[in-house]
């Protein structure tokens, strides 16, 4: 969530440190941040707000609330401090539930007179900062709000809705309404409507109707700050292929009270703003959230950091994080906020501790005395000791694809959908490790691609373990991979490679050269020194005495790092080569 | 004379090399190796797991569904094996404690690049007792990487985060320290794998009794190790069957 600093700075007396600042509280004590932009005055932080504190903190009142305990600044403008009154009522306008579970609660408030028109400089650069883009004054402080606080909002132009009757049902199967987005959704009967005297004006908690948006003609307008359930609206929005700032907000399940508090500050922005005179409010609220308790102790929190923490460092994390306690002997009741719907069992409010302290105040401790040995793993234990009698044998150890073209098991929704299938098999695989290799021997050095792989196939409907082989010489096969019998798993060797290094992507090219060696002189160094770099490997591969001569034959390799050699070029090497060995007293054979 | 070794000995692939050495590591911690199926049911993998249905909290791994194959899913991580591990050991009438960690496949579906795969390496490892803490987490993860990363000094740092199946939740950052790092390393802090103290949820639907027992658990993704310890520079080589890649291990 995009986050701006001069937004923040509003909660407070002074202004905060720093972006960088910021950044760096909120990454060890809340939340990880995927970057800082500059936007004009303003520093915009990408906040990476964890799906447990959805309910809270997709809002800058929220983050400013993480900021204000980290920093031990106290929050001076709390929008959530003061609990809302949504007097006087209306009757003018009604609001049905149809009984149904998935609207906790709905609020829409009336107001008569306003005049719609640009919205102010702070309120453009505000909504800017955070990729909003300017629409009107009306529609402006409804989103401001939803960023402030995390309730999303809408505004209907009254005279426009048809009915000041509103109502909240299931959509009838085909019903169609035409969205903001001047975009015709067809309803199914699993997603919620609001309805003015039953016509749709707005799929529930995701986007409203067309019909009734405010424009500079709308005088009276209807304000809705609800709650819809989080499964549904994002089972809309997912099905509609529309997911928009409200619904992100409604399927990480927020609070019905935050919904009193959404109402109360967009009736106030807007009165000042855009004027009109308000007519009152219609709430539909049939069973109120009940208050939530937490509770932990000292013990139990000390058993899970493995700290030494006393009460007294307790209590400061609970207070600078707002969360109300009472404390009896070692026991802390926490009367938790109706907006931390992500606090409710003992290890919660542990992590709210661990954080707000500091990781980096928990020391590191080893295992304490475990009392038993650990298990031998047969199937393990016959892995490693396959692979050991395998790599002596000359095979290397590949790992192929799971996926491929042909099996019994098709995967359903593969992003690149190239081949969807499990394999039945690892012959496939191996065969085109064999293939893919046998260019490279000369490079590698090898007398004979040798392959192997332990891998999962799925066959005959079950899930199994099979080891796989190839080489030049005998064609790809499989077994059932058997559990050993072993009492320890051995001493094996792991790798001892320092740093991987990169090969050439483009093809290489191999010679030859044979002589007569007559005189004490190293032909491998001047075979070094006159074939330059493009040389990646010479290898002496034959040697005999004949009549007190001795004859070596050096197969060198050719290989650029950017670009496919040319025999012309290769051989002008050669010719190099030759001459400085003969040169050398050697007799070229 | 063909001078051409008779005896040339194959190699292993680098994976199985660094799941060799963190079984030889954790074996001396006491550590059992656990496994666990790769296409695995939606309640190991994501329910018994505390990932509710139709939460956003499942939508952070891409998932591959299985035709005809209603509720099962490729596993998007070692995790699901904790539980099975657990229930299998109370089915045993073993209670806690328990040491295990479980190298396996795993897959996320998304497309491929440099530094993604869609089916990778991960370990995990799960640690219950009566008094297992986040302490005990840091100074297990400690003594891990240094014995993966000899001849630097190792430090490592712990961030706040989010996992449905542990609480309290943390990222795990290292920091390599010393003249034998390579240039690329030093001195900088990598993100290394996501951990924090099993929720007590999973005990619960694992058989275990959380009032009495607690826990930690780790994941670390091992094609990610690799790239580090070797400065290898793309994920895809893992799965290339190149020996011009296995070779150098």
């Amino acid at each position: 969530m995009k986050v701006s600093k001069l937004w923040l700075d509003k909660f407070f007396d002074a202004p905060l440190p720093d972006a960088a600042a910021l950044a760096e509280a909120l990454t060890f004590h809340a939340f990880e941040i995927d970057g800082i932009e500059k936007v004009g005055d303003d520093k915009v932080l990408d906040v990476k707000v964890t799906p447990n504190r959805g309910h809270d903190c997709l809002s800058h009142r929220g983050i400013a609330k993480e900021l204000s305990a980290i920093l031990k600044i106290p929050l001076a403008n709390d929008p959530l401090e003061a609990h809302p009154v949504l007097a006087p009522v209306t009757t003018e306008v009604t609001v049905d539930l149809h009984r149904t579970v998935l609207c906790k609660r709905y609020i829409a408030g009336y107001i008569k007179g306003v005049k719609v028109g640009p919205s102010p400089e702070w309120l453009r650069a505000r909504l800017e900062a955070v990729g909003q883009r300017s629409i009107n004054n009306v529609v402006d402080a409804t989103n401001f709000v939803m960023f402030n606080i995390g309730q999303p909002l809408h505004a209907f132009d009254a005279g426009k809705l048809g009915s000041l009757s509103l109502g909240v049902r299931a959509a009838q199967d085909g019903e169609v309404m035409v969205a903001l987005d001047k975009k015709s959704y067809t309803l199914k009967d699993t997603m919620l409507v609001i309805t003015a005297g039953d016509a749709p004006v707005g799929i529930a908690g995701v986007k409203g109707g067309m019909p009734a948006a405010i424009d500079e003609t709308t005088k009276d307008i209807v304000i809705e700050s609800a709650n819809f359930d989080g499964v549904s609206v994002r089972k809309t929005a997912q099905a509609l292929k529309l997911r928009t700032d409200a619904s992100t907000r409604f399927e990480q399940v927020i609070s019905p009270e935050l919904a009193g508090y959404g109402m109360q500050s967009a009736v106030e922005l807007i009165q000042k703003l855009a004027g009109g005179e308000l007519a009152g409010y219609a709430d539909a609220y049939p069973e109120p959230q009940p208050p939530m308790y937490a509770n932990v102790t000292v013990e139990k929190v000390n058993q899970v950091l493995g700290t030494g923490l006393t009460g007294a460092d307790i209590a400061d994390a609970f207070t600078r994080l707002g969360l109300p306690y009472k404390e009896e002997s070692g026991v802390f009741e926490v009367s938790v906020p109706f907006e931390r719907l992500d606090l409710v069992i003992a290890e919660d409010l542990i992590e709210e501790v661990a954080r707000i302290i500091g990781y980096d105040k928990i020391p590191a401790a080893p295992l304490p005395d475990f009392g038993k040995q650990p298990e031998i793993n047969q199937n393990f234990a016959a892995a490693e000791s396959l692979r050991e009698e395998l790599i002596k044998k000359g095979y290397s150890e590949v790992c192929t694809s799971v996926f491929a073209d042909k099996g019994e098991r098709m995967v359903l929704n593969k992003v690149d959908s190239v081949r969807p299938y499990l394999r039945s098999s690892l012959v496939p695989g191996l065969a085109e490790a064999l293939a893919k290799n046998k260019p490279n021997k000369d490079l590698l050095g090898l007398k004979e691609i040798k392959l192997f792989e332990i891998g999962t196939v799925w066959s005959a409907g079950k899930e199994t373990i099979m080891i796989g082989t190839v080489t030049e010489k005998e064609k790809a096969s499989e077994k059932i991979f058997a559990p050993a019998n072993s009492a320890g798993y051995g001493e094996l060797p792991v790798s001892t490679a320092a740093r991987f290094e990169h090969f050439s992507k483009y093809p290489y090219i191999v010679r030859d050269i044979a002589m007569w060696a007559l005189v004490d002189t190293d032909a491998e160094k001047i075979i070094r020194t006159e074939s330059g770099t493009l040389a990646v490997k010479i290898s002496l591969f034959d040697r005999f005495e004949k009549g007190g001569k001795i004859s070596l034959a050096y197969r060198i390799i050719f290989q650029s790092f950017d670009r496919t050699l040319t025999e012309v070029e290769v051989n002008e090497i050669m010719g190099k080569v030759s001459s400085a060995l003969k040169a050398q007293g050697f007799e070229i054979r | 004379m063909d001078m051409t070794p008779d005896a040339q000995l194959g190699h292993l692939h680098p994976i199985s090399s660094l799941i060799r050495e963190a079984n030889q590591i954790f074996f001396r911690m006491g550590f059992t190796l656990a496994e666990g199926p790769l296409l695995e049911s939606e309640w190991y993998n994501f329910d018994a797991l505390n990932v509710p249905k139709d939460h956003p909290s499942r939508d952070m791994q891409d998932t591959f569904f299985i035709k005809d194959m209603h509720g099962h899913v490729l596993r998007t991580h070692t995790s699901p094996v904790q539980v099975r591990y657990m229930e299998s050991q109370i089915k045993k009438g073993a209670e806690p404690p328990y040491r295990v960690i479980v190298p396996g496949k795993v897959f996320r579906n998304e497309a491929t690049d440099m530094t993604h795969e869609a089916e990778f390496t991960q370990i995990e490892g799960l640690v219950v007792g009566e008094n297992i803490s986040i302490a005990n987490l840091k100074g297990t993860l400690e003594l891990f990487l240094k014995n993966m990363f000899t001849g630097a000094q190792v430090e490592i740092r712990f961030r706040p985060s989010f996992f449905p199946f542990v609480e309290p939740g943390v990222e795990v950052d290292m920091r390599l320290v010393g003249d034998a790092v390579p240039e690329k390393l030093k001195d900088k802090w990598i993100e290394m794998m996501g951990a924090g103290m099993v929720h007590p949820s999973v005990l619960k639907n694992a058989g275990v009794d959380p009032k009495k027992y607690q826990g930690f658990a780790f994941g670390v993704g091992l094609d990610r190790l690799a790239m580090l310890k070797w400065g290898i520079d793309d994920v895809r080589y893992m799965h290339s069957a190149d020996l011009r890649f296995v070779n150098q291990f």
